[in-house]
This record gives C-alpha cells, structure tokens and sequence, in this order.
C-alpha cells in the first residue's frame, strides 16, 4: 500500500477519531497527538506526509508545535494543515507565517477536509 | 433548521415537464429529494402550507411569477469557489494572455454564464486581480449571469457562509479578499464591485447584455435537452465578439457543430470564434419559452395528459 500518512493532533478524543476517519477514507494512514509535544516525539520517531493540527492544547500549543517542527531535520516536509476554532485573521495569518500551508475553520466536514488537502497538493 | 416538505409524487414528472418546457433543462430520475428540498424553503417564503398546495395552485392559476421562481429554485447550482480550476487557469494563462498580445490595453469583457452564488465571477475577479502585474492598461469588465433566484441575490451581496468558503477557496485568498463578519465572510468591495451580476434566461435573447471577449459556460452544458443545447450554443456564440473565446468545462464539447468556431490546439473545452460573422439561422422548431404563452401551453398539456390531478382527493 503505497498510501500518504498523517498525523491527527488534537487534545479532544472525538475530533481525531472523527478527522481520522474521514483521512482513512481520503486513503491516509493515520496517527493522533493529544497534544504538541506528543506530536514533536511522533514525528521525531517517524515524520508524516501531512498533520492536521489545532491549535489550542495543553502542554504544547499547536503554534509553538509548527515552529519547533519547522525548525527539525525534515521539518520541512510535512504539509501542515491548521484545523481550529480560531477564526481571527490575524490568528491565521500568524498561523500562515509560522508555517501553516492550509487552514480550516471549525466547525468542519468531510468535504471542507478534502478541499484544504486537495488545495495543499495532498491529493 | 426546518426539514422538506413532502410532495405528491403525481407532480414530480409534472416538475420536470414544466423545468424541461420553461428552461430547457431534464432535472435527472434522482431528483426528486432535491425537488423536495428546493421547493421547501419557496413554499415556506411565499406562505403555502404544504408543497402540494403550492404546486396545485401554480398549476391551476398559472402564476409565470411563481413558475419562475419553482422553476429558478429547481435549477439552483451547488457551485463551489474554484470548481474546476483548470478551465479557469486557461483564462489566466491561455486566453487573456493570447487577446492582450493582439490589443495591448483597452477593456477585456468576460462573462460567466450560470453564475448561481456568484463564486466563479469572484474567483475570476480574484485571479485577475493577483495577475494584474501581467496585464497592464487593461480594464476587466466581469459579468455574472443566471436565472432570477435568491442564488444570484447572494452573489449580489457577495456573502458567504463558514461552509461556503472553505470549499475550494484557498486560505490565503479568504484572508486578501473576504472580510468576516459574524458567522460569514462577506467579499471585499474592490472585487463585488469588479462583477455586476445580471438575470437572464439562457434561451431568451440575449442581446442587451452585448457582446464579449470572453464566455465561460461550464458544467452545464448537459442538464439542457438536445434542441435546448444548440439554441444556448447559438445564443452564446452571438455574444462572442470576433476572435474572442468560449470556454467550456473540462471534457466539454460543441458536439461537432462548430457556432463559428475553431478549437484551440491542446486546449479541447477552449473555442476561439472566427474572424468572419456568421449568419445565425433560427430553427422554429425551438420554443423561446419565457412568456406566459408558453408557461398556458405547458400547463395544457400536462392537463392533458392527466398529470395535474388533484392531489388532495388522490
């Protein structure tokens, strides 16, 4: 199976079952973080083709997570889509500018996930 | 949010008929929930209690501005913003670089046929608008055209939902051109006021719209009957300026009747109309079907055929 991979980081439970869901059927193996730090360890195992990131998390934002990764051997590579609730232009351009390739708003559906992986060249 | 109303299923074919006579469009076998769906939301607005009564008192009034509006509500698009990007990129890339190196400046009309809420003129204004450095002296006149429909008022407004613009639309383009307010995103004055939007019936005549550089009808094309087709190739044909382009969607054709036109080496949905003008003969045959007169004939013939019962002793 030659399929892409992607790591779910998100501190609620349901939204990465349900995101990891709707990636499984865009044909994506899938992992999950509950956080930015658990995410950091992850990909410093093993770095995804893309992630699917929120942004507010404990431990480790998913901001101060895109910045360390950008800053990793090969963190360059993942395709990083933001997935929040936060909807203020200024909070995506900062997301934007910290290394963010796509954004989606929350609430999301399985179309909205397909259209941002499409737009970032994932599929 | 309030669910579908329900419809007697004796009116469904009597829908298509009507949608088939008044636009030229076969709604497919598998549109009776969207039937449902559509006309939900027109019989709430115009105070029916129920679909049935709405549709038997079209039928038995002959109201042409409630036909309209069922009909306008039937063929609402679910459009996306960049819903085929490729075709588009042949604008940008293609066919206003081919008609700015013949002209150098002046004004380029463009027009979007089937617009619905608007999102394809948008996305034209917004790519042009990032292109602008590679097309300079040149003024974009952008129109949106469809049938009459609170589709089109949203387009007017340029507002769109949470929903809407997560759908094709990349994320930095939502953050240059769209200002958010509340719950939606609504686009950003320098790009609404790059697009007028008109309402007009694809089979009427189309002259007042005058003529232009560019037409792009995509994606549409196949839901209109064959005789309707060569009446709205030949009604878009006569908009073409000499030299300008058709654009079409991907995998479209003009079905070997060529309206004056050639087709561009390795670009297949790109038609570039010739030099010369060419006679448009009127085939009789086709009705024009936007007055009244057409609207009676259409209702007696379903009568006719025993369609129109009444639903309420059925």
């Amino acid at each position: 199976m030659n399929s892409k991979t992607c790591l779910v980081v998100d501190d609620s439970r349901m939204i990465r079952r349900v995101a990891s869901r709707i990636l499984k059927e865009l044909k994506f193996e899938t992992e999950e973080a509950e956080n930015g730090q658990d995410a950091i360890d992850r990909c410093r195992i093993d770095m995804p083709d893309a992630i699917l990131l929120d942004w507010n998390m404990p431990i480790m934002s998913g901001l101060d997570f895109l910045k360390q990764l950008r800053k990793e051997p090969t963190g360059d590579k993942p395709v990083v889509v933001f997935c929040t609730a936060e909807r203020d232009v200024l909070k995506i351009t900062e997301a934007l500018d910290a290394g963010a390739d796509e954004y989606v708003m929350k609430p999301f559906d399985s179309d909205i996930i397909e259209s941002k992986f499409f737009q970032a060249g994932l599929i | 949010m309030r669910g579908a109303l329900s419809l007697n299923p004796t009116y469904y074919e009597a829908l298509k008929r009507l949608t088939l006579e008044l636009a030229g469009v076969n709604l497919g076998s598998d549109h009776a929930f969207l039937i449902e769906t559509r006309l939900s939301a027109l019989a709430r607005q115009e105070g029916y209690d129920s679909l049935d009564d709405m549709v038997e008192e079209l039928f038995n009034t002959g109201q042409n501005r409630l036909a309209v509006q069922v009909v306008s509500s039937l063929l609402e698009r679910d459009t996306h913003f960049y819903t085929d990007r490729p075709s588009l990129e042949k604008l940008e890339h293609v066919v206003i670089p081919a008609i700015y190196s013949s002209r150098k400046g002046g004004k380029i009309r463009i027009v979007s046929f089937g617009c619905s809420s608007g999102q394809e003129p948008y996305c034209i204004a917004m790519m042009l608008d990032k292109a602008s450095d590679k097309f300079p002296d040149v003024k974009f006149e952008i129109v949106g055209v469809d049938y009459p429909s609170t589709a089109l008022d949203r387009a007017r407004a340029g507002r769109y939902t949470h929903f809407d613009v997560q759908r094709g639309l990349p994320i930095r383009d939502l953050i240059t051109y769209f200002d958010r307010k509340a719950e939606d995103w609504i686009i950003k004055d320098h790009i609404r006021q790059a697009v007028k939007f008109e309402e007009t019936h694809l089979l009427s005549n189309l002259d007042s719209l005058g003529e232009f550089d560019i037409v792009v009808f995509r994606n549409a094309l196949p839901h209109y009957s064959s005789p309707a087709q060569v009446r709205v190739l030949r009604g878009l044909s006569s908009l073409v300026k000499p030299l300008g382009y058709l654009l079409l969607g991907t995998d479209e054709t003009l079905n070997h009747i060529n309206y004056g036109f050639d087709t561009l080496a390795r670009q297949p949905n790109v038609f570039r109309k010739r030099e010369e003008k060419i006679e448009i003969i009127e085939d009789p045959n086709i009705k024009k079907p936007t007055d009244r007169k057409t609207f009676e004939k259409a209702k007696r013939r379903l009568k006719d055929m025993g369609e129109l019962g009444n639903s309420k002793s059925a």
